[in-house]
Parts: structure tokens; sequence; C-alpha cells
């Protein structure tokens, strides 16, 4: 089976290339200052230090993961009823089910928002809170209920039915059989939720009127209007860092969860 | 017992129907408003088909969506071909290997797209490169393979190994062995691999707004970067509403007829 | 078996779709021009005109902000002509990115307005052929807001209390500092520290009175269809605004405003400079000044279409926000100042955050 693995060094090499050197320039842009370049690199860290130690900044952190949180929640205590639900359709209702609930995910995401901007024309005085959360939740519920039915309907319907002929009433089943089953779902689930989430600005800036500044933002703004592309890719790597930090300690969770 | 199940069975049609009509929602505006005879979001008019003559004579937009197309089926085709044989080389590689391998192929989809981007963006910068229709292929190919990868892996691993290797015992090339073998079994995977990747690629913003140039706009970049909103807009959605729908309902009625088929040949 | 594939034909068929589908993108197609611009800037018409007469393609596409533009010009892109503001202009001549006009090649030099004519930044058009201009004001709704008031108050009109809730605010932190500075009677282009710092809280003051909603481009159809009483806007936006809204009013207020100038000039790394000289002499000819103008509703570079747009039988004629007040010693244009960028920025951001 050796030449079979073969087969991947072309990709191997385009990792290289397009996903490992990229992480590396991010890294050395991160750690010099303005007006560096890579002969006469001058290792610092202040672009760290003048970001964890401004209140500003950690309030713009604090914002985006406060954002990711409900975001996450949100999807969560509305998607994992949906998901139940649709799980106890007939196969073939539920194929329909689960096709109508991706089609919006193949529309551009810029698209749909802009949508949500006119509709929430017609009630301006929601608060911008609201209306992001909207635009948010919107976008990311369907990957929610998709995970979590994904582990539901694969369940084996034996446990259950063993569970009814062992005397537990459908409530006991569910707190005793389907929701524990369905943990990975509810993991893989959060993880394709808050991870994106915490780095959105397209959608709190398109529906939040200006009133919500994010991490996203924040990059942007670095790059863009102020042309300091060390602090904004010291700031990046920081997110990156976050967020496999996160999946990192969701796969521990999962491991142990398996493991029990 | 018997009092509790039906209102559990209406509560939950319920509840699915609410999440369908929120779903729904904005995509129901959206094209409402695409027929507007007037130009105001808030205010339905009429119906006119004026929208959709200025999108068809608006260039620039049609331009957009013409590169979008564009990137989107070379970034798929490439992802897809690379992703699978790479899938399946690092399916029979060893275990260290195929993890490092692994978790530095997730960095794309972990990362924030606009640490990404930035990334791609220093890379082009740094190495000279001009930016333009094929740098940003080029980074739609790289965060559009992970996807394919990362669709495909859990299939192989459910496939029985011996099949393949007792193919080859018998006298079949490896290639054979892949094509006739292992490529028909994960098919599905590969074909739902490849849809991910094109809305992937097709849908995106970020990536694309920092790594292309000179004039090449793909729909999100254009969409985004329009001074005064107008419908015409929401004439493209619709468009774009209508095409997913009917590529949705192809992809999953021609499995639908080819299990017929194949149930007929087998009678 | 006859269900598979054969290897070679999908190779095959592949690679077909890839090339059949890159023709499409016309690289390789006879001349072409790359024209950076801001969004809604010009008659598409006039693009299609200078396609047609000089047979050639143009590449157009847009920016929403001078910094957007810079961030492009860095990472290694080629444009024939982009249109910045002034005070990017500056930048851009000191950092030598930009080549000379041809002066052989536009020739209507002569037929720009005295508005236009000497700017600080490129007193002998060198580098710059002005395109647009326009000054920073606010339209407010006759109706709710006595004009009276409005000449009055000036920019502190932005701190009325009675307004609150009822005020748009630009998401442009240079244009909010500018008011802040000029309504405390400082240079909008200070580099004191306790200026600055009595602007921010000049502008947090603001916040805190009215509760703005920052916004950008949206301002303008909002206005137009009265959604609140009073906006921060370009002129030239004002002018839309009020040919659309009859209840609206626009004003420059007393105590001086930004007064800025966008111009067409060439990239050092131009692929077609002949071309761009051409595009640029093309505009600035009185025939498609005129209709850039009337379409955008920013005043022209063009004296004769200027004079007749606001005219008694112009598209603007009696439209207060059309024609830029030039000549007002306390308008100033913006310079580029590296220190004072930073420093803004991070101020607007404690702005916004209602620190």
């Amino acid at each position: 089976m050796k030449s079979f693995f073969r087969m991947s060094y072309p990709y191997i090499l385009w990792i290289a290339i397009f996903i490992v050197a990229p992480m590396i320039m991010l890294l050395l842009y991160a750690v010099s200052r303005p007006g560096n370049n890579v002969l006469t690199l001058q290792f610092t860290l202040q672009n760290f230090t003048d970001f964890f130690s401004d209140p500003t900044y950690m309030r713009v952190l604090g914002s985006s993961l406060l954002i990711a949180f409900a975001t996450t929640a949100l999807c969560l205590l509305i998607g994992y009823p949906a998901a139940l639900f649709i799980a106890h359709l007939p196969e073939r209702i539920q194929t329909l089910m689960v096709l109508l609930l991706t089609l919006p995910m193949w529309i551009n995401t810029l698209l749909k928002t802009y949508a949500w901007q006119g509709i929430l024309d017609f009630a301006p005085d929601l608060t911008s809170w609201i209306k992001v959360m909207i635009g948010m939740v919107y976008d990311f519920l369907p990957f929610m209920i998709i995970q979590i039915h994904t582990a539901i309907a694969k369940l084996d319907r034996e446990l259950i039915t063993a569970a009814h002929d062992l005397g537990a009433n459908r409530v006991k089943t569910f707190l005793k059989v389907t929701l524990p089953l369905s943990v990975p779902g509810i993991i893989s689930g959060i993880t394709l939720v808050f991870l994106p989430a915490v780095s959105s600005f397209v959608i709190p800036k398109l529906l939040g009127g200006g009133d919500y500044y994010l991490i996203g933002n924040l990059i942007e703004t670095c790059f863009i209007t102020w042309g300091n592309w060390n602090f904004g890719s010291a700031i990046s790597l920081i997110m990156a860092l976050i967020i496999i930090a996160s999946m990192w300690f969701t796969k521990k969770i999962d491991r142990n969860a398996e493991e029990a | 017992m018997n009092r509790k199940k039906p209102f559990l069975a209406r509560f939950s049609s319920w509840y699915l129907i609410l999440i369908l009509l929120f779903t729904y929602l904005p995509i129901g505006y959206l094209v409402l408003f695409s027929f507007n005879s007037g130009k105001m979001r808030t205010s339905f008019q009429g119906f006119s088909l004026r929208w959709y003559e200025k999108m068809f004579g608006d260039r620039t937009m049609l331009e957009s969506i013409k590169y979008t197309i564009i990137v989107a089926v070379i970034a798929t085709v490439v992802a897809t071909v690379v992703g699978t044989i790479t899938a399946i080389g690092l399916s029979k590689s060893k275990r260290l290997i195929r993890s490092i391998i692994l978790e530095t192929n997730n960095l794309p989809v972990m990362n924030p797209d606009i640490v990404t981007a930035i990334g791609m963006m220093l890379l082009f910068l740094t190495a000279n490169v001009k930016q333009g229709l094929v740098t940003m292929i080029l980074s739609h190919i790289t965060f559009c393979t992970p996807y394919v990868i990362l669709t495909i892996m859990p299939k192989l691993r459910q496939l029985d190994d011996n099949v393949a290797e007792a193919a080859m015992d018998l006298g079949a090339t490896p290639f054979q062995a892949l094509t006739k073998v292992i490529l028909p079994q994960i098919y599905p995977a590969v074909f739902s691999g490849a849809l991910i990747a094109f809305s992937m690629s097709f849908d995106d913003f970020v990536i694309s707004f920092f790594t292309s140039g000179e004039g090449i706009n793909n729909i999100s970049m254009y969409v985004y970067s329009m001074k005064r909103y107008n419908l015409s807009v929401n004439a493209l959605s619709t468009l774009i509403v209508v095409v997913v729908t009917i590529i949705l309902i192809l992809a999953n009625l021609i499995p639908y007829i080819k299990g017929k088929k194949t149930q007929k040949e087998d009678i | 078996m006859n269900n598979h594939l054969n290897p070679k034909k999908l190779i095959a068929l592949l690679l077909l779709v890839c090339l059949s589908v890159l023709p499409l993108s016309g690289l390789a197609d006879g001349e072409v021009l790359n024209v950076y611009n801001w969004g809604e800037y010009i008659d598409m018409q006039v693009i299609y005109d200078f396609e047609k007469e000089f047979n050639v393609r143009v590449n157009y596409t847009n920016f929403s902000s001078n910094e957007e533009l810079y961030t492009k010009l860095m990472s290694n892109v080629s444009y024939d002509i982009i249109i910045p503001s002034d005070y990017m202009i500056e930048r851009l001549i000191r950092e030598n990115m930009l080549q000379p006009i041809d002066k052989g090649i536009v020739t209507n030099l002569d037929q720009l307005t005295d508005g236009v004519k000497n700017l600080s930044f490129d007193p002998d058009n060198t580098y710059s052929v002005p395109y647009l201009w326009q000054t920073v004001g606010f339209v407010y709704d006759t109706t709710k807001i006595d004009p009276e008031i409005a000449e009055e108050k000036g920019w502190e009109i932005f701190r009325t209390p009675e307004y609150e809730g009822k005020v748009y605010m630009y998401d442009s932190e240079r244009d909010a500092f500018m008011i802040a500075l000029k309504a405390l009677g400082y240079s909008a282009n200070t580099e004191s520290d306790e200026e600055i710092q009595a602007a921010y809280e000049w502008l947090r003051e603001m916040d805190k009175t009215v509760h703005p909603a920052y916004v950008t481009d949206e301002v303008i159809d909002a206005m137009a269809n009265g959604k609140k009483w009073l906006a921060l806007v370009y002129s030239g936006d004002g002018a839309y605004i009020l040919s659309e809204n009859e209840d609206m009013g626009f004003c420059n207020p007393k105590e001086g405003t930004n007064i800025a100038v966008d111009s067409m000039v060439i990239p050092a790394n131009a692929a077609n400079p002949e071309l761009a000289n051409q595009f640029i002499n093309y505009i600035l000819a009185y025939e498609n000044s005129v209709r850039i103008s009337e379409e955008v509703g920013y005043a022209s570079a063009n004296a004769q279409a200027l004079e007749e747009l606001s005219s008694e039988d112009g598209a603007y004629a009696g439209n207060s926000a059309y024609v830029p007040r030039a000549g007002y010693e306390k308008d100033e244009m913006f310079h580029d100042n590296e220190i004072m960028r930073k420093q803004l920025s991070e101020l607007w951001i404690k702005v916004k955050l209602h620190e």
C-alpha cells in the first residue's frame, strides 16, 4: 500500500507552500514592528503586549466572545429540539426537511444578510443587539441542526426500544439514552458555530449599525485603515491560537465523553 | 401515554414549521422585492422586471458573476481531484504522518477566514506575485481542498481494506484498484465534498477580497463594494436561489434514478 | 463493469471543463485599462463610450475608502487609473507611487473650474487631474429643524439633546474629528495632543447626547426617505438627497468644514500609461464631465459642466448642496499625517464603543 501514499505528495507540497508558509509569514510580521523586512528582523513581543494591555482592545475581544457565545447558545437551544423532532419524522420527510434547511446554506451569506437588512428596516426600533443576533443565528443555525440531527439519526433504534422495554418513559429515555449519545453531535455543532462566530465581522457590521466593533473589524481596520500589518498579524495569530486551543479543548472533552 | 403523543406531535410540527418559516423569510423577501416596480426596500409597489433588466445591463455585476463561476469551477475541480487522491493516499499511511498532515490540513478550516486571507496576501507580497485572477484561484483551492479531504476521510475509514488488497492479489494494478474498487465505493462522499467545495468558493468574501486584484471581483466583493444598495442585488439573489434549487433537486434525483436503473438491471 | 468511468476519459473531461471556462475570463483580449474608482462615482455609459471610441476594454472596479485603495496598492496589484482624495494623493506623491501626467495628451486641462485650480498638494497638475469635488456638511429635515436654527448652530447641532435618536453620523474618523475640531475652533489638521483630546471629548459628549447611528452610505437612501432628522453627508450625496426629497435642506456650517477634491492619477506601475492619459483627457472633456456630474450629484471639475448644471435650467438648479462653498477661509483640505492618523483611529474606536 506504500504506492498509495505517494498520491498525497502533491498536496503535501501544496500545504507547505500555501498553508504553512503563510502562517510563518504571519508569525514573522507579528513578532516585528513596521519597517522591518525579513533580513533585518528585530524580534519583539510589543504587538502582543500592546494588544493585551489596552482595555479598549480587550473590550473588543470580549464583545466578540460574547457574541459568539450568545450565537452558539441560541443555535443550540433552537437547533436541538429541531434536530430531535426531525429525527422522529418518517424517513422520506426527514430527507426533505434536511434538504430544505440546507438550501439557504448555498446562497451567499452577504446576500442573505442584506436581505435581513431590508427586512429589519420594517422594524427600526429593534435594538441592534437583536438585529445582529437574528443575522448570526440565521447564518449558523443550519450547521448546528445538521450536526445534531446526524448524531441522533445514527442512534441505534434498538437502544431506544430496549430502554422502553426496560420500563423507561419517554422523558427518561431521552435524558438517559438519546441526549448523552447525541453529545458528539452537540460538540461538532458547537465547534462549527462558535469558532467562525468569534471572528465574524461582516454580519455585525451590516446589521449592527456601527454599534459592534469586533475582533474581525479590528483586524480589518489594522490592515486597511491603519496599514499596521504587524499589529494586525499579531491579532490574527492570537485569534488563530484561541481557536486552535478551543478545538483541542473540545476534542479532549469528546474523547473523555467517549471513554466514559 | 396516549394523550401525550398528539401534543408532542403537534408541538413538533409547529416548531418545525416555524423554523422553516424563519429559514425562508429572507429568501422570500429577496425574491418578492426583486420584482418590485419601485426602488425601495420597504414598500412593494407592484410587479416589474426592471431590476432583472438592470442586472443584465450592469457589466460589472455580470463580470463578477462570471469570475465567481470561473473561480468556483476551477477550484472545485482541482480541490476534488487533489483532495480525493490525497485522502486515499493518507488513509494508507502511517498514523503519525497522517495526523500531522491532517492537522495542518485543518488550519484553513479552523482559522478565521480573515487570518487565512491575510496569510495568503502576505505570501503573495513576499514572493512578489502580482495579485489577480490566478492568486484568487490559488487561494480558493487552498481553502476548498481541506473540506473535500474532511468529507472523504470518514468514508474511507469505513471501507474494507481487504477488497482492494484482494483485487491487487488477483492481478489488478494499483491504478485499477484505485479506480475500479476504491473510487466507486467512496463516490457519494467525493460528490458531497465537491458540492461543499463549490459552495464555499461561491460564498467567499473575505479571502477573495484580500487575494484578488486589478478589476477581478466576485459576487460577494461586488455586492459589498456597492455604495448604494439597489434591488438588482435582489434579482441576482433570486437567480442564485433558482439555480441552487435546480442543482439540489438534480443532485438528489440522480442517485435516486441511478438506484432505480441498477434495480432494473438487476432484474 | 460498464458503469465505471474510464479514468483517462474522466481526466480528459475534467481538463476540458477547466479549459473551457478559462477563455471566458477574457484574458489577453486586446488593450485593457484597469480603472479603480469610488463606488457609484461615474456614469457607466461614459466608460462604454470610451471603450467604443478607443477600441479597448476597461476593467472598472470600486473601493470604498482611500485607505482601502492604499492597502490594495501595497499588495502588488497594477492599476492604470486610480481616483483618490487629496490627502491620499499627497501621500502617494511623497512615496513616489505616481507617475507624471502627460500634458501633451491631456490637453483639456484648461477646462478646470477655479475651485480646483492650484491645489496645495499638486499646484501645477503634475500628477493629478481633478475629477469631482465636494464639501462635508449636513442635511436636515426642514420640517423638523428650522433652517435658521441650523445655520446658527453650526456643528453644535449634532449635540442637541432634542434630536436624540434622530441623528446619523458618518462612520469616518477623519470627518467626525474634523467637525469636532472645527466646532472647537481648531484646525482640522492639528497635531496638538490637547486639541485632539478635546475633540475626542466633544465627540464623546455627542455620542452620549444624541446616540447617533454610525453609518456609511446607507445614509443616502435613508435621508432621501426622511428616516431621521439630521445626518453628516458629503455635498454630492447631499445634492442627491435634496433632489429626491424636497423637505431636506443642506448646510455648510459657519465654523468651517472640509473641502475635498478627488483627482485622477496614474500609478507608477501602471501597465498602460498612454491609454491612461487618454482616459483622463476624455473624462475631463465637457461632454463627459457633465454626464458624470449629473448622474452622481457631485460637483464637476470641468468649469462649463459645473456652470451648466447649477444654472437656472440645469439639473441641480437651486440645489444648495451641489456647488461646493469655495474660498471660505475657514474651510480646509485634509493633509496627510501619519501620527494623527493613528491617534484618531484609536480614539474613534473608543467613541464608537461609547467609552
